[in-house]
């Protein structure tokens, strides 16, 4: 027999942005029920390294962080989700500080302050390069403080939605395979990024967009699909990030030549041009063939200048981390690395309140997303550095508050142990296959594929070919064999699943893509070098429909950022 | 490179006992032990079980036990680790303990969270909500958390803790330097109430037997031990400790080295049990005669010396309650 619980709210994910919603709404007397497929201190929100932006120095301005962010977004944010953002921030950051955050700081004791990338200011504040993880620990013990039911380790594999309204989820527990109903009013989704769609990918294991493509099978399109960010620093081999902070601090890139090169891509900012900016430029140095003696795949990283004594102090997980995978120390010579896919733009999409759309002009009842998987949109097709880790915790705290003035206004529609029914299919459909196919040998196919096919550079007639490829792929997924047919904590289970939405999800990246005929941001078309802000000033609202992705278009909401050129 | 790897396997749905697979894999030399798990999973037996996500050493997820060590096998270079022990390696979870293993490398860590959530581990303050300015601190007072708050709770310490193994009420070290971490926080409002928790026999920094293992495994470099000798500090410095065997132990050092200037280990034990100290005249002779009691002339500088001095020095100022 399925369980049925109940509670007034049900927030799948518990990174930055599902914690500080369910603090919210517990400190206001409702009953939240948080669920996780990891433990809580283990969400990738602890993985951020660099920074969270506000614009607190006094030489600082909110009006200038929301041009840097608009700007840096290639012109596709909605600009009121911007301007709200950078209103809260300084306050958000104050928040979290108060609640035990160890920021890095200035001699007078105020929040310490770095530069970042494509930001006017030194704005990102900072707790050496390990922000993230200050962040998600104090948000994760004022959970704890407020005795928030944090349920860890529970797979979500299905959404209640019906006619507009969502009710609940499906779950199992991973430990056992017990599955269970939780039923509640409402339903916030705070599921994180989908980069483990990508081989070379700075992700966590556990990215794998599973929210995203749950409410995209009940019919919720999903928004900029397309825009995924690659990081330019990622460890070359593994992917693995070096935080921006080492360009903040004063990293530069040489290719073999032992040429500065972002002195001929963006003479003015260098180094710390945005994400994309600089991305695009190692990986051109990489294919024109000046890419490092030691590795033809990778730039050099230099640090050196800096001295051992303010990389310990600025950037010791850094240091420990090239340490660990590329046997280097920054202290005494360059480091190799590449472009990553990192994080993902697109989304659910949601309003500025955190309410999910079911289209480009209608909202679901009692659905709500926030963080990083989902679109609303202030990165729009590009982020800027130091402002997801801002996002996450503004946008998860304010749809919390969001979510605690529709509460009252919310009818329950009950659920009953029935409603499981499509997961449990699922789930004993993949344990009883008896094909022929490796989950991890299709994953393998698909990573590469969007690597190599839908990556830094894209062009038409390959990603035609990727298009394919995915539609060969979920063929023979349908052919696919586990060896684990147990109940207990069964991986192999749980990645076939994972592989499934990846597959899903993957197709909204490659349609939207192919269809957006312009190069903005990150979104970088070599057939379609120009933006085109004619044709394509606009998001990407795509629906899954009988195993195709249809792709419409809605407008982007512009304020007082009039869209123009993108220089730096 | 080849490496042979031994992995504790167990699904008690369906087996007796745990026994060893052995599984041999060519590995690139700048893998870590996280590839080989993986490549173990999605190339020879998807049934392996085991926890990971974050894959650099940030989440805590995916800690293990290698050829006896707990480390994180997303941090443990396969290279170094055949250096240092061969090209066998054996891998397990964190405790064999067959109540605590879920499956495989996965195992129930309850007892680790329960301790962990024991110390109230959180800044207890008032929180403004809608701040507008952060708490001003200068950078020397944040100085003192040290590393304690980057702490990721991945067991590696706890699961190697010798006193947890001889006392399983001990809270350990991730829930002792955790409790330090608020203890050194400027911010924080019950500096007392936490001191007086960990001052308690049975389960606070007493019960530490000093074996230094935290240290040794923990892939952060927390040092829980060194937090854990700043709590004894603390609850001197703030009036909490109460007149026992081990307070009036670490007032014993003063003795010591009043009378001889270095620490002598068997007048130690006279001070700090008077009377009871009969009691350990069977282990008190057997230590001489191995000579691990030395005569005040023949003992060596202890390595903590600046530290223990510390202590004499704060305990000296302040009065003991009962």
């Amino acid at each position: 027999m399925v369980a049925v619980y109940k509670s007034d709210v049900v927030i799948v994910g518990a990174g930055l942005a599902g914690l500080a919603a369910a603090r919210e709404l517990v400190k206001a007397g409702k009953s939240v029920t948080v669920l996780t497929k990891l433990h809580p201190l283990r969400s990738h929100s602890g993985a951020a390294q660099g920074g969270i932006n506000a614009a607190l120095a006094d030489d600082d301005d909110v009006e200038l962080h929301k041009f840097d962010t608009v700007k840096g977004s290639d012109y596709l944010a909605d600009q009121d989700a911007v301007e709200l953002m950078c209103e809260k921030a300084p306050e958000t950051i104050r928040w979290i500080e108060r609640m035990g955050a160890v920021f890095s700081r200035r001699e007078d004791g105020r929040i310490a302050q770095r530069p970042f990338g494509g930001q006017s200011r030194p704005r990102a504040c900072f707790a050496k390069d390990r922000t993230g993880l200050t962040l998600l620990q104090t948000m994760y013990e004022q959970c704890v403080r407020e005795d928030v039911l944090m349920l860890d380790e529970w797979y979500v594999a299905d959404v209640l939605y019906e006619d507009g309204k969502a009710y609940g989820v499906v779950a199992y527990n991973l430990r056992d395979l017990t599955p269970a109903v939780f039923n509640a009013k409402a339903v916030m989704f705070a599921t994180g990024g989908y980069a483990r769609a990508f081989k070379v990918n700075s992700n966590a294991h556990a990215n794998t967009g599973d929210g995203l493509s749950i409410l995209a099978r009940r019919g919720i399109p999903l928004e900029d699909m397309e825009f995924v960010q690659f990081h330019p620093t990622g460890l070359a081999g593994s992917g693995i990030l070096m935080s921006e902070a080492a360009r903040g601090e004063g990293g530069r890139l040489f290719n073999s030549k032992g040429e500065r090169f972002m002195e001929k891509y963006a003479p003015e900012k260098m180094e710390l041009a945005p994400r994309d900016v600089v991305s695009r430029a190692i990986m051109k140095e990489i294919i024109e063939g000046r890419g490092a003696k030691e590795d033809p795949f990778a730039v050099y990283l230099d640090l050196t200048h800096l001295g051992e004594k303010k990389i310990n102090e600025r950037l010791p997980e850094l240091r420990d981390l090239a340490l660990t995978f590329l046997g280097r120390d920054m202290v005494k010579e360059p480091i190799l690395i590449a472009a990553t896919a990192h994080y993902s733009m697109g989304g659910i999409p949601v309003d500025i309140n955190g309410h999910v759309k079911k289209s480009a002009t209608e909202l679901t009842e009692g659905l709500y997303a926030a963080g990083e998987c989902a679109c609303v949109s202030v990165h729009g097709a590009n982020r800027l550095g130091a402002n997801s880790l801002l996002e996450a915790l503004f946008y998860g705290r304010w749809t919390g508050q969001s979510i605690l003035n529709d509460l009252d206004k919310i009818e329950l529609r009950e659920a009953n142990a029935k409603e499981a029914e499509t997961m449990l299919n699922e789930v004993k459909g993949l344990l009883n296959s008896n094909g022929e196919e490796k989950v991890s040998h299709i994953r393998n196919e698909l990573q590469e594929t969007m690597s190599t096919k839908v990556g830094v550079f894209r062009e038409e007639a390959t990603m035609l070919e990727a298009k394919e490829k995915l539609k060969e792929l979920r063929k023979r997924y349908k052919n696919i064999k586990l060896d684990d047919k147990g109940k207990l904590y069964n991986t192999d289970l749980q990645e076939a699943i994972e592989l499934g939405h990846m597959l899903d999800y993957a197709m909204f990246i490659v349609e939207g893509a192919i269809n957006r005929k312009e190069s903005r941001g990150a979104h970088y078309r070599e057939d379609y070098p120009k933006r085109d802000d004619e044709q394509f000033l606009k998001h990407t609202f795509a629906y899954l429909k009988d195993d195709e992705v249809e792709v419409e278009y809605a407008p982007v909401k512009i304020t007082k950022f009039e869209p123009q050129e993108r220089k730096y | 490179m080849k490496v042979t790897f031994k992995v504790y396997r167990y699904n008690p749905e369906t087996d007796d006992k745990p026994h060893y697979e052995k599984y041999e894999l060519e590995l690139k030399d700048d893998g870590v032990l996280l590839d080989a798990l993986n490549q173990i999973k999605w190339e020879i037996d998807g049934s392996l079980s085991y926890r990971r996500s974050c894959r650099h050493g940030i989440c805590g997820s995916c800690a293990v036990k290698l050829n006896g060590k707990n480390v994180l096998a997303c941090k443990t270079s396969i290279k170094e680790a055949v250096e240092m022990f061969g090209s066998t390696l054996i891998v397990e979870p964190l405790t064999k303990n067959k109540e605590k293993v879920i499956k495989d490398l996965v195992i129930d860590k309850k007892d680790f969270w329960d301790k962990n959530a024991k110390v109230k581990p959180y800044l207890i303050a008032e929180i403004d909500e809608h701040p507008e300015s952060e708490n001003l601190i200068k950078p020397a007072l944040l100085e003192l958390i040290e590393e304690a708050d980057y702490c990721i709770a991945c067991g590696c310490c706890y699961y190697t803790c010798e006193s947890i193994r001889a006392n399983k009420d001990f809270l350990g070290p991730q829930a002792l330097a955790k409790t330090y971490r608020f203890t050194a926080d400027v911010r924080d409002q019950a500096k007392k109430e936490r001191l007086e928790l960990v001052d308690k026999l049975g389960i606070g920094i007493w019960d530490c037997v000093k074996c230094q293992g935290c240290i040794e495994v923990c892939p952060k470099g927390v040092d829980p031990f060194t937090k854990i000798t700043h709590l004894h500090n603390q609850v001197f410095e703030e009036g909490v400790a109460k007149r026992n065997v081990a307070t009036k132990h670490a007032e014993g050092f003063v003795h010591s080295i009043k009378k001889h200037g270095i620490l002598d280990e068997g007048m130690l034990v006279l001070y700090s049990e008077g009377a009871n100290v009969v009691r350990h005249m069977p282990e008190a002779i057997s230590m001489f005669m191995k000579g691990k009691i030395k005569l005040p002339w023949q003992m060596p500088k202890s390595e903590g010396l600046d530290e223990i001095q510390k202590l004499i020095e704060i305990s000296q100022t302040h009065e003991l309650k009962d």
